[in-house]
């Protein structure tokens, strides 16, 4: 109740402050061209000419995760205030990121820049940039250059977010990959003197084969396969079958000739649920794994008695960290691209496709948007792109006699050290800026991590000889090299607007699948049959046409907009 | 003295029972309360009954950053949405029911924890039961769902305590099996306000007339009895009102409890209705439908308070209104 007395409140200040605004005519307008002006010589002083003088302004930013405030003297941010004359001020999400975003748009509580959501576009919250990156924003335009048309929102035309990753520019290097896989600890691959894994098969028969020969772990009972499904993080339960039979992260979906359609109860899927039924009657499946919370996951993979799992690399890489840090480098993991048999041709990895969903955007609360858009464009530039990846010079990075980048051991260390990042670093800023990936001007790489001969100097020497068993420079080489992307990929990031009968459906199918599935994996071998068509059954009666429709309708669209 | 107090007729006279008459010779007579009353007043107009007007949302497509005027009216469609779903009954039916449970269970520790505390004579051990009894409830349930979940995990304590005694030769899951989920919820929040609501129990004991037990202790009745005849009478007009407002709360189960402890194994037990309009209302953008779920809420909690004041009214107990 409090929340809407509170709109209220806010609504009335709202008239009485348009009020005061008409009333003040046109001097208002006067001042705003006074603030423009005096915004050009402040993006000039970014360009370089460090005489002029910079105004100092504030600008409040809302960051859609949990996160931690940096330190009030941290020197990235210090630069930021000094050359550009920005103050930022970062408020974080504490609890549920979807009741938030309901209580700030029900109140027209926004900050000056939010990370972008499609519900803050559909409640019109956000304003249109492109014409202030045509007027304003040289770099970003430059940045943006061959994906304008992709950014455009598909319902209104108009762009209202800042992709913050999938813009590349020039070599691309990748020595970590992210993105999802079947993990399996590098200790099973050693014991077993490191087998080529292929197929599902050989992965269970492995991990199998391992816990049998160690039942414990450092004392505690050696867990053979994790699935987590809790809240949002419910990929490792349902994303497996399409990677399975070769298909990349399409979401709920999997397209072929630009056709969408679910696949959670075609035979491919059952396929695999039926392989963790007898998984789950061998013993290999954690019998908790459905009734886990994510903390409880990252507890026992930590604790580095967990085989494998099905998940993104980025969502349990806190836990490798913790593993590396107690010395257990053979428990981390290896992402391997299984396949239901060796015919068919792995496909995780992929390139990374413009994130739409992602990225900073205005709002329709920030009082002067020019100024914004100036101070992100400033910090596309090149000059700004390495404080923000590679950190200062000399401090932070050291350039060899190559003009390559590189850093010493201290300075490695400090890099995977979250309190010096804190007062180091501005990872909170620069993880939602648009930015550029690939590589700089000067061919070294954006990424501090992703440097080739960098990446070499910092493994550890178990991870050397596991590389070297395979013949491989990175654990990336475990995949095949993606091919280049369909127009439309990916099918994920397809907003299916909300309250629609397509987001309706979607909600009632993860529903779905997150009470049927545990439930066939977990059930008797023999009624496994039973559960799995009583859950088809249920899928049945969902407006499932209206979730693929939407699908099929956005593909379509990308295909006849975003082709060049 | 007593003359004087005669002449205030109105203010002083009035009995218990007969309907005292508003006039200005009364409203002057209490100003100072009257005057007292205002910020109250205006706190509960403004946070209580304005937003009242908010309910016309449930009978509008409402979409935010649009004025009254350009809203899309549609009658009762969202409600219409709510009873025609399957889940809104069983979402009901988990809301009840686990409501009920806590109130009883809450209900009877918080008043036997009481009855217990009072009978402790030693001030710092009474002290130290309390103190430990009421700090959970200083928790968030996020923590308290943390420590829960960690306790009913097959290597947590209940299963080690359980399996050191015999009782069960292997884990338990208990937060895999819908039947438990219930039992696993009404004793968690036992877990942490059982101390807290025993508070205002033993205010109510502070208040009990020590001739009372003097009288009843003459009259040879032994530390049950007193307990039995003295104490529990001595509370019952605070736990008849306690109870009134309690079911004013029925149809507040919770949501954090649930959202937090459930999976997909025990969501058929564990979705109450404020989980379902987070999913389908707040979440979607659909803010009119979950505006639709709060009003069937608050009509059927008055409809409950009333008639609970009602029965109470019947059975000469104290009432609320």
């Amino acid at each position: 109740m409090g929340g809407k007395s509170k709109s209220l409140f806010r609504l009335s200040m709202i008239m009485l402050l348009s009020l005061s605004v008409v009333l003040s005519g046109c001097s208002g307008n006067n001042s705003g061209a006074n603030t423009g002006k005096g915004n050009n010589s402040g993006a000039a002083a970014a360009g370089g000419d460090g005489t002029a003088k910079v105004e100092p302004f504030e600008i409040s930013f809302y960051i859609g995760e949990a996160g931690q405030q940096p330190t009030p003297d941290n020197k990235v941010y210090k630069k930021i205030k000094d050359e550009l004359g920005a103050t930022l001020n970062f408020e974080f999400l504490a609890g549920d990121s979807e009741q938030k975003l309901g209580v700030m748009i029900a109140g027209s509580d926004f900050p000056d820049v939010m990370t972008s959501n499609t519900k803050l576009v559909t409640a019109g919250a956000l304003i249109p940039l492109e014409d202030l990156i045509e007027e304003h924003a040289p770099n970003l335009k430059a940045h943006y250059a061959d994906f304008w048309n992709m950014m455009k929102d598909p319902t209104d035309g108009h762009i209202y977010t800042l992709p913050n990753y999938g813009v590349f520019n020039g070599k691309v290097n990748s020595t970590w990959y992210s993105g999802p896989a079947f993990w399996i600890q590098k200790e099973v691959l050693k014991e077993f003197n490191y087998p080529k894994v292929k197929t599902l098969d050989e992965y269970f028969d492995l991990i199998a084969k391992y816990k049998e020969k160690y039942p414990t772990i450092d004392g505690s009972p050696t867990i053979g396969f994790e699935i987590l499904n809790s809240d949002w993080r419910n990929w490792g339960l349902f994303n497996a079958p399409q990677h399975l039979i070769g298909h990349p992260n399409d979401g709920g979906v999997v397209v072929k000739d630009g056709v969408a359609e679910i696949f959670s109860n075609k035979d491919y899927a059952k396929r695999y649920y039926q392989k963790l039924n007898e998984i789950n009657s061998l013993g290999l499946l954690d019998k908790e794994t459905f009734t886990q919370n994510y903390d409880q996951y990252m507890a026992k993979l930590s604790s580095g008695t967990v085989l494998g799992m099905f998940d993104q690399h980025w969502n349990f890489q806190a836990a490798e960290d913790s593993l590396t840090t107690q010395k257990k480098e053979n428990r981390t993991y290896v992402g391997l691209p299984l396949v239901y048999d060796t015919s068919i041709k792995d496909y995780y990895r992929d390139l990374g496709a413009l994130n739409l969903n992602n990225g900073f955007g205005i709002t329709v609360n920030a009082k002067d948007p020019v100024k914004i858009i100036k101070f992100m464009d400033a910090l596309m530039t090149e000059e700004w792109q390495k404080t923000f990846s590679w950190g200062f010079v000399n401090e932070d990075y050291i350039v060899n006699e190559n003009g390559r980048f590189m850093k010493t051991q201290e300075q490695r260390d400090n890099f995977s050290d979250a309190t010096w990042k804190l007062a180091n670093k501005a990872d909170t800023l620069f993880k939602f800026l648009p930015k550029t990936e690939g590589s700089f001007s000067d061919g070294n790489s954006t990424d501090g991590a992703a440097q080739p001969e960098e990446y070499q100097a910092g493994l550890k020497d178990f991870d050397k000889e596991v590389l070297a068993a395979y013949g491989f420079n990175s654990y990336v080489d475990f995949f095949s090299e993606p091919p280049a992307n369909p127009i439309y990929y990916p099918a994920w990031s397809i907003d299916l607007v909300d309250g629609s009968d397509a987001k309706i459906a979607n909600t009632k199918l993860n529903e779905l699948s997150s009470k049927f599935l545990p439930k066939a994996i977990l059930a008797k071998p023999a009624d496994f049959e039973q559960v799995w068509n009583e859950y088809t059954a249920e899928i049945g009666k969902t407006n499932v046409k209206a979730y693929e429709d939407r699908i099929n309708t956005i593909i379509q669209q990308r295909i006849k907009d975003w082709s060049k | 003295m007593d003359e004087t107090l005669l002449e205030k007729k109105a203010v002083r006279n009035a009995k218990k029972g007969i309907k005292q008459r508003m006039n200005w010779s009364v409203i002057k007579g209490q100003k100072q309360l009257i005057f007292m009353s205002v910020p109250l007043m205006l706190y509960i107009i403004l946070f209580s009954y304005v937003p009242i007007w908010g309910w016309t949302m449930a009978f509008q497509d409402y979409k935010p950053a649009r004025d009254f005027s350009q809203q899309k009216w549609v009658g009762f469609k969202h409600f219409e949405f709510l009873f025609n779903d399957d889940r809104f009954w069983r979402v009901l039916r988990n809301t009840l029911g686990m409501s009920l449970i806590n109130l009883v269970l809450g209900f009877a520790t918080a008043i036997i924890l009481a009855l217990l505390l009072n009978e402790i004579k030693k001030v710092l051990w009474k002290r130290m039961v309390q103190t430990i009894s009421y700090l959970p409830h200083f928790l968030s349930w996020v923590i308290v769902t943390g420590i829960v979940a960690t306790s009913l995990a097959s290597d947590g304590i209940i299963n080690d305590v359980l399996m050191r005694l015999h009782l069960i030769n292997e884990p338990i899951l208990w937060l895999s099996k819908g039947e438990y989920f219930w039992g696993v919820v009404g004793a968690s929040h036992i877990w942490k306000e059982v101390g807290w609501s025993t508070i205002i129990y033993l205010a109510a004991l502070a208040s009990i007339d020590p001739a009372l037990y003097e009288a009843a202790e003459i009259d040879g009745a032994n530390r049950y009895r007193k307990m039995l005849n003295v104490t529990l009478p001595g509370m019952k007009s605070t736990i008849v009102i306690l109870l009134i407002m309690s079911i004013g709360h029925i149809m507040d189960a919770g949501f954090e409890v649930q959202y937090l402890l459930g999976n997909g194994l025990v969501v058929d037990w564990s979705e109450t209705i404020d989980i379902f309009v987070l999913k389908y209302g707040i979440a979607q953008g659909n803010y009119s439908l979950a505006t639709a779920g709060g009003i069937f809420k608050t009509v059927v909690s008055i409809t409950m308070l009333l008639l609970a004041n009602w029965t109470a009214k019947r059975l000469g107990e104290e009432r609320l209104l």
